[in-house]
């Protein structure tokens, strides 16, 4: 699998399809694993939606003590293993992005696993292949970094510069966080 | 049912005992593709699959459409027939039912005239279904009582589309060209919520380059982004679009070619807008004169711009201007009839283009051919089978019927596939006029609201037991398949109106077994009309996905760009419109200061009856709720959470207040999906567009009041139980006439 996801957050619509549609992946007893949240609703309706980040060094399995969250060969960070949990709840204190959620009936934790039964295929997960607007995407390495590159090519055209308050709507062409 | 299954070349998750089925979703305009996931041995419904290979949505779907396969085998559906005895609901064989509806409906006819017994249909149906209500009512009742619910959709965008264009067919252009085009303007349509799906092919072409200007008092999601968002004052649409018609002739961005040599009436219109100079335009509409400025420009200078409206500009009194003036806008540029550049309606209604094209509009017959055109009634009668004699006169429109039930012209209805208990304007006049109706039959897969007034309920299959064909707000006939076999004793609607007209003596008329029969009747009935499906067949829909009308012979391509040589008007030129600016019925004043719209949130659609019973969409989306500014808010001390009561001149509501500087200090607005005590309708102003009927439902008068923080909130029950009486009448003072201010004017 050499497909990664690409959100854009400026794109999303808060229509929470992404939501209803990882209750739908076949592997996720119809409860969704990322999340939706309006920035700030009285300011404006600008929504972003949350996804694991699929860590290199993942934070949630760092933690845990029973070795239960397992990284597959693609890097695909999974929940937490039935036999293994012991139910602590670390992982959901330790991940910054606030995705491992915990279902108390069956005292384990779940999370996003980026669709595992359809990603492992290089079948889009649920959420990247119902958002109507393209929020979440998934896309070859490649074409990542060639909308990368497009978008700082689209401010030159259009003259926008960064400047100290918004040069976080700028995105670098290489941010770091992925490589080949 | 059809094994046409997944495109080969499209990789999609089966799972071992699953296959899919190929299809669209039931609910707007869009008619995503998806697939619906079918246990093989069982039958029974499993979930959802996108459709990744779909041009229109390309496997997206928003929560609707990923939730849509819930209601199949929803524990709500209605699986019987029932009959209402002594004010409850028992249940009945079909033979009872119908026992029942052939006594009441003969009993009424001998005594009142044919036209005593009415029909009111809806455009969430297929085109088979569709075309079948108008010769249902017409042939096998013989009423002249027919109208539909697309009356509270698409009838301003048909009427300023046959005014302006000649055909009206909601979109000029195909979606999959959206990528190239250089300007959208889109007025009244909130896309992000509303179409979802299109947002994708609109951020396309912005990742390009291309504008968006955005006209909504409402800052909606794709405001946020556009580059010009003209906050208008509800209602002024007109006045926006005058302005900026003045605004693209004082500064030369006429394509003087293409105007003199494909539309009539230009000076006229260039005359009729000369005093909408960008001070008045600003002062009539409150927009900064810099926006509409901004506005002008860009769309004046673009190359390529779609116009995109919705029913933002056609619910009002002025329907039909708005959206004439706004078609006008694309003519003056030159824009219709080419690559990437158009115009379109976004279509609320799963059909609400197909359905209002064949005959269940009270003037209209099918393949969009007149009612009052004698060679059209003699044509359709003979594909009928019937004497032009026969053929019933045209009725009235959709709100108008409830006054023909006050006057009592109608005493019986048969009601389709539509809850107008919640989506008619003036909800306490519509109650009040079920409950003066003599007899009143519902067909409906929920319990929803109009049913409670039934005297006998029908229960049909919903959208995925069925086969057929619907038509998408591009104007694209798509196939709607089969998933299972219909639940309990419900029947397809096309059924049931058999079943009726067998029973009126009319059963040599209808002789179908199966909804291709109805389709291959249907595309006969639509040829030689405007809108002429008689090329298409359902193996070219599988084949080519989707055909797009109108299409003569099975060797015509379908007409994916409209208007490429001609207008669809006897010269083949566009008219331009001459246009006098009227205000809405309705507008703040010192009593009632605030003005009202209403609208839809993404979570549900029309009348909720089936989105509020799914669970995912009822959790995030559980009442309605009043959209205030801070600033607005402030000066009656709300907070978000507060109760308020909102009242205006026909009733009032307590919801609570949600604060958000995404909207205009002077506006308000609620979403109508709920019913009874919670419906927005209640107060909304069935002010009607004379040409279209259009209630306005974008724009009244309100004035709100803050409540105590313990008042309860309303929450209806969705079902009412069998056995238990119906619980809900409503106790108004009702208000009968149409509001306009300064002079009250009797709906009629
Ligand atoms: S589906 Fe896409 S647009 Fe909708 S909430 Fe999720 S990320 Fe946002
Ligand atoms: S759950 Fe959190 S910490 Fe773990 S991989 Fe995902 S984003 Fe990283
Ligand atoms: S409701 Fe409309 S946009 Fe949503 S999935 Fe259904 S057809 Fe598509």
């Amino acid at each position: 699998m050499n497909k990664v996801m690409y959100l854009e957050f400026e794109r999303c619509i808060g229509c929470r399809a992404c939501q209803a549609a990882c209750r739908e992946c076949g592997d996720h007893d119809g409860l969704e694993r990322n999340y939706v949240d309006y920035i700030d609703f009285s300011e404006s309706r600008q929504t972003f939606p949350m996804i694991c980040m699929q860590c290199k060094n993942p934070a949630c399995a760092q933690v845990c003590p029973a070795n239960a969250i397992q990284i597959t060969p693609e890097g695909v960070v999974l929940s937490a293993s039935e036999e293994k949990c012991i139910g602590c709840r670390n992982c959901t204190f330790a991940c910054p992005f606030g995705i491992p959620k915990f279902d108390f009936e069956k005292n384990k934790m779940y999370k996003c696993d980026m669709c595992y039964d359809r990603s492992k295929h290089d079948i889009a997960p649920m959420c990247a292949s119902v958002c109507p607007s393209d929020a979440i995407r998934f896309i070859d390495h490649d074409e990542m970094m060639q909308l990368r590159r497009q978008r700082v090519q689209m401010n030159m055209i259009e003259g926008k510069k960064p400047s100290q308050d918004d040069k976080w709507n700028y995105v670098p062409e290489f941010f770091g966080v992925y490589s080949d | 049912m059809s094994d046409f299954l997944t495109s080969p070349e499209v990789q999609n998750l089966i799972k071992p005992g699953e296959k899919l089925i190929t299809t669209h979703c039931c609910y707007c305009g869009m008619q995503c593709g998806m697939h619906i996931r079918v246990d093989e041995k069982t039958g029974a419904v499993k979930g959802v699959e996108p459709r990744y290979d779909f041009p229109v949505n390309k496997g997206k779907l928003c929560p609707k459409g990923v939730t849509a396969y819930q209601t199949i085998e929803h524990p709500d559906r209605i699986l019987t027939p029932l009959i209402k005895r002594n004010g409850k609901f028992e249940q009945a064989t079909w033979e009872e039912a119908l026992d029942v509806i052939e006594e009441n409906f003969k009993r009424i006819q001998r005594e009142h005239g044919k036209d005593a017994v009415s029909v009111f249909g809806g455009v969430s149906m297929t085109n088979e279904k569709c075309y079948l209500v108008g010769k249902y009512a017409r042939v096998a009742l013989g009423t002249r009582f027919i109208d539909y619910n697309g009356r509270f959709c698409m009838s301003s965008a048909a009427g300023g589309f046959l005014k302006t264009l000649g055909i009206d067919r909601g979109a000029t252009l195909p979606w999959t060209e959206f990528e190239h085009v250089d300007t959208f303007f889109v007025a009244g349509s909130n896309i992000a919520e509303c179409h979802p799906t299109t947002t994708q092919h609109i951020w396309k072409a912005k990742d390009k380059g291309a504008k968006i200007i955005v006209a909504d008092p409402r800052e909606i999601p794709m405001a946020r982004v556009a580059d010009v968002h003209l906050d208008l004052k509800p209602g002024t649409d007109a006045a926006l679009a005058m302005g900026l018609l003045n605004f693209l002739v004082e500064h030369d961005y006429v394509d003087q070619a293409y105007v003199d040599e494909r539309c009539d009436n230009y000076e006229e219109l260039k005359a009729s807008v000369r005093d909408w100079s960008l001070e008045r335009t600003s002062e009539v509409t409150g927009v900064a004169i810099e926006k509409i400025e901004k506005a002008g420009h860009i769309y004046g200078k673009s190359p390529r711009s779609v116009m995109l409206f919705a029913r933002g500009v056609e619910q009002q009194s002025k329907g039909v201007d708005n959206v004439s003036l706004y078609t006008s806008m694309a003519l003056l540029r030159g824009m219709i009839g080419k690559f990437a550049s158009g115009v379109a309606t976004m279509t609320g209604q799963g059909n609400g283009q197909g359905g209002r094209e064949h005959g269940q509009k009270a003037d209209l017959l099918p393949g969009y051919r007149k009612l009052t055109d004698p060679k059209a009634v003699e044509y359709v009668s003979g594909v009928w089978g019937i004497d032009p004699s026969e053929m019933p006169k045209p009725g009235v429109s959709a709100f108008e019927m409830f006054d023909e039930i006050q006057a009592g012209t109608i005493r019986a209805m048969h009601l389709m596939c539509s809850n107008p208990a919640v989506s008619a304007p003036n909800l306490p006049y519509v109650w009040d006029s079920f409950n003066k109706l003599d007899f009143f039959v519902v067909s409906d897969f929920f319990m929803s609201e109009s049913c409670e007034f039934a005297d006998v309920v029908l229960p049909a299959c919903s959208w995925a037991e069925d086969e057929g064909t619907t038509t998408n707000l591009e104007g694209r006939v798509i196939r709607i398949r089969k998933v299972r076999e219909p639940l309990g004793e419900s029947l397809p609607d096309w059924e049931i109106m058999k079943r009726i007209a067998e029973r009126m003596g009319r059963g040599q008329y209808f002789p179908y077994e199966t909804p291709l029969e109805i389709w291959e009747e249907f595309r006969i009935a639509t040829k030689g009309g405007p809108a002429d499906y008689s090329g298409i067949t359902w193996d070219r829909i599988d084949n080519e996905y989707g055909v797009f009308w109108p299409c003569p012979s099975e060797d015509h391509p379908g007409t994916p760009t409209m208007f490429k040589e001609r207008f669809g008007t006897a010269n083949g030129k566009a008219n331009l419109p001459v246009v006098t600016y009227r205000p809405a019925g309705e507008y703040a004043n010192e009593e009632y200061p605030v003005t009202l719209t209403t609208g839809r949130v993404v979570f549900h659609y029309l009348t909720g009856n089936q989105t509020r019973r799914i669970d995912f969409l009822s959790t995030m989306s559980k009442l309605p709720f009043v959209e205030i500014h801070p600033e607005l808010a402030s000066s009656y001390g709300l907070q978000t959470g507060d109760k308020v009561e909102l009242k205006t001149r026909r009733g009032s509501m307590i919801v609570e207040a949600r604060l958000t500087k995404a909207i205009r200090k002077d506006t308000v607005f609620v979403p109508y999906h709920w019913g009874k005590e919670l419906a927005i309708n209640q107060l909304t102003n069935p002010c009607l567009d004379p040409m279209s009927r259009m209630p306005e439902f974008k724009v009244c008068a309100v004035k709100m009041k803050k409540l105590p923080a313990n008042t309860p909130l309303h929450v209806n029950p969705l079902t009412v139980p069998l056995g238990s009486s119906v619980p809900f009448m409503a106790d108004h003072a009702i208000a009968t006439s149409c509001h306009i201010m300064d002079e009250e004017v009797p709906t009629k």
